[in-house]
């Protein structure tokens, strides 16, 4: 009887502090970002890291390939895609994804 | 120890009581058939945004072999093994494997049937079959000729046995490859393979040739594909495009024979890659139209004609995207993030995919092709100034680095994806 009582104040107590946190899916388009850009490490890859950046310098990177001001392969491609504002909402977001 | 066992007790408890109480927040149960980069990509995606969902993933093979990079293992560059991955990183997420086909699916009762009978329930169901070939659209060709002329268009066994015969082929032997009419699996795919077959026979096999009989008149990438086949392999690969009679009408196993309206061309080694559609599950569920292919709405991808049940990756018709492993993914993540929305009772918002595909032309020559897209007028459509294909011109080391992001790409979507 005791135990019954008590399990719903523990499991309210596990919810709150619960180790497995879900993700939020970001902004239109930041998920696409990661089929390159991983939330993983991935040893010997030339693609650089985004997860955890300054978002102002993912931000300037993104107008410059979009511009053309900063030579690329693909992301200048990429970039024309995006308006400033999806640009700086994806930059946020990725500056917030843990390093 | 006592207390911690009590409390992996508690906690498997509060997973179990957890959907009941926090009614506020998604809950509830989504199977997705299919294990490749669209389908596990789903499944792994839906629990890590709503840990409280029961994700399924049912898929019958224990292991999965990944088609970008496999046209490598054909030029001995790879080893099939190098394109194998299980689904421990899957089950890890909390991802429950039913490793079984999906058999049937009842689109109005909201089942799933496996493959010892049983019922798989659902609230949202996802389907990520990939193609099947569309057999008896090209006459001759059926699963005994596939053994004779590979197709190698689901990388595998047909994948080792092309490279098997291509091996046991006599120097100065004709290599035949037959390329579909849209759509169908990997645009760049039948030229990439053209490609590094040639930089293979260049090496070991230097008096062969290579013929492309293709039932389209363009394709994906082709002046960079032409301009480096000049470059690299002269006089080595032609292509015979639609208008010029390179429509393969039948083939001919026993004889190697591949037959178009002009020509029997007697192949050394015959690579038909067939007309293919949905797969079988798609057809199944009733989700595939007139095409073989699946139509979409364009921001969860569920299926116009069955509620409930979202479709991804090759199976669909996903308006200006291409059929791509880059795509499945990116739709995939976008379809779990929408269903998630779904379940809670909220309207997702439309969504932006990119989708980036790398072609070698030899193993330090890279092109790529790139679109973005967002949902205009009911499909998914390019965003106008967005993408196009590698320069024509390059200068110092632009085909190597795109070589080294492909190599780069495939590390990171496989880790992503299985890892």
């Amino acid at each position: 009887m005791r135990h019954r009582l008590l399990l719903p104040v523990l499991v309210g107590a596990l919810l709150l502090t619960s180790p497995v946190r879900a993700v939020d899916a970001g902004p239109p388009g930041a998920s696409s970002c990661t089929g390159c850009h991983a939330a993983k490490r991935i040893p010997d890859s030339v693609i650089p890291r985004i997860a955890g950046r300054k978002a102002s310098d993912i931000v300037q990177f993104m107008r410059e390939y979009r511009s053309g001001a900063w030579p690329s392969s693909v992301m200048g491609r990429i970039a024309k895609g995006f308006d400033d504002q999806q640009i700086d909402a994806i930059a946020a977001w990725f500056a917030a994804q843990p390093e | 120890m006592a207390t911690r066992r009590t409390f992996l007790k508690l906690t498997a408890a509060a997973s179990l009581a957890a959907p009941s109480i926090a009614s506020a927040q998604a809950s509830g149960r989504v199977v997705v058939v299919g294990g490749g980069f669209g389908g596990a990509t789903a499944a792994r995606t839906l629990k890590a945004l709503e840990p409280k969902l029961t994700v399924t993933l049912v898929e019958p093979n224990p292991v999965f072999t990944a088609c970008p990079f496999s046209n490598n293992v054909l030029a001995a560059l790879r080893e099939i093994s190098q394109q194998q991955f299980g689904y421990d990183g899957v089950q890890k997420t909390g991802v429950l494997l039913a490793q079984t086909a999906a058999t049937a699916v009842d689109a109005s009762g909201k089942t799933v049937t496996l493959g010892d009978g049983s019922k798989l329930p659902y609230d949202r169901l996802v389907l990520s079959p990939g193609i099947d070939i569309n057999w008896g659209a090209l006459p001759g060709y059926d699963e005994a000729a596939a053994e004779k002329m590979p197709h190698a268009w689901k990388a595998g066994a047909q994948t080792v046995l092309l490279r098997q015969q291509l091996q046991a082929m006599d120097d100065g032997g004709l290599v035949v490859i037959s390329s579909p009419a849209n759509p169908f699996r990997c645009p760049p795919g039948p030229y990439e393979r053209a490609s590094l077959i040639a930089y293979w026979l260049k090496i070991w096999k230097p008096k062969s040739k290579l013929l492309i009989l293709d039932s389209k008149d363009t394709f994906s990438k082709q002046r960079l594909f032409q301009n480096a086949w000049a470059q690299l392999y002269p006089g080595l690969i032609e292509w015979v495009s639609l208008s010029q009679g390179g429509k393969v009408t039948a083939v001919d196993p026993a004889s190697l024979t591949v037959v178009t309206d002009f020509a029997r061309h007697k192949a050394a080694v015959a690579n038909i890659i067939p007309p293919q559609k949905a797969g079988t599950i798609a057809q199944k569920a009733g989700v595939a139209d007139r095409t073989g292919w699946c139509p979409v709405e364009p921001v969860a991808f569920e299926s116009t004609l069955q509620p409930a049940i979202h479709v991804l990756g090759d199976s669909a018709i996903m308006g200006g995207m291409p059929k791509s492993a880059f795509a499945a993914n990116a739709q995939a993540k976008v379809c779990a993030a929408a269903i998630v929305e779904l379940l809670a009772g909220r309207k997702p918002v439309d969504p932006i995919l990119i989708n980036t595909c790398y072609s070698l032309v030899s193993p330090d020559y890279g092109i790529s092709v790139a679109g973005v897209y967002r949902p205009d007028k009911g499909v998914l459509a390019d965003i106008p100034g967005a993408g196009g294909t590698s320069p024509l011109e390059v200068v110092g080391g632009f085909r190597g680095q795109e070589a080294l992001y492909a190599s780069s790409w495939f590390k990171t979507i496989t880790t992503e994806v299985f890892g």
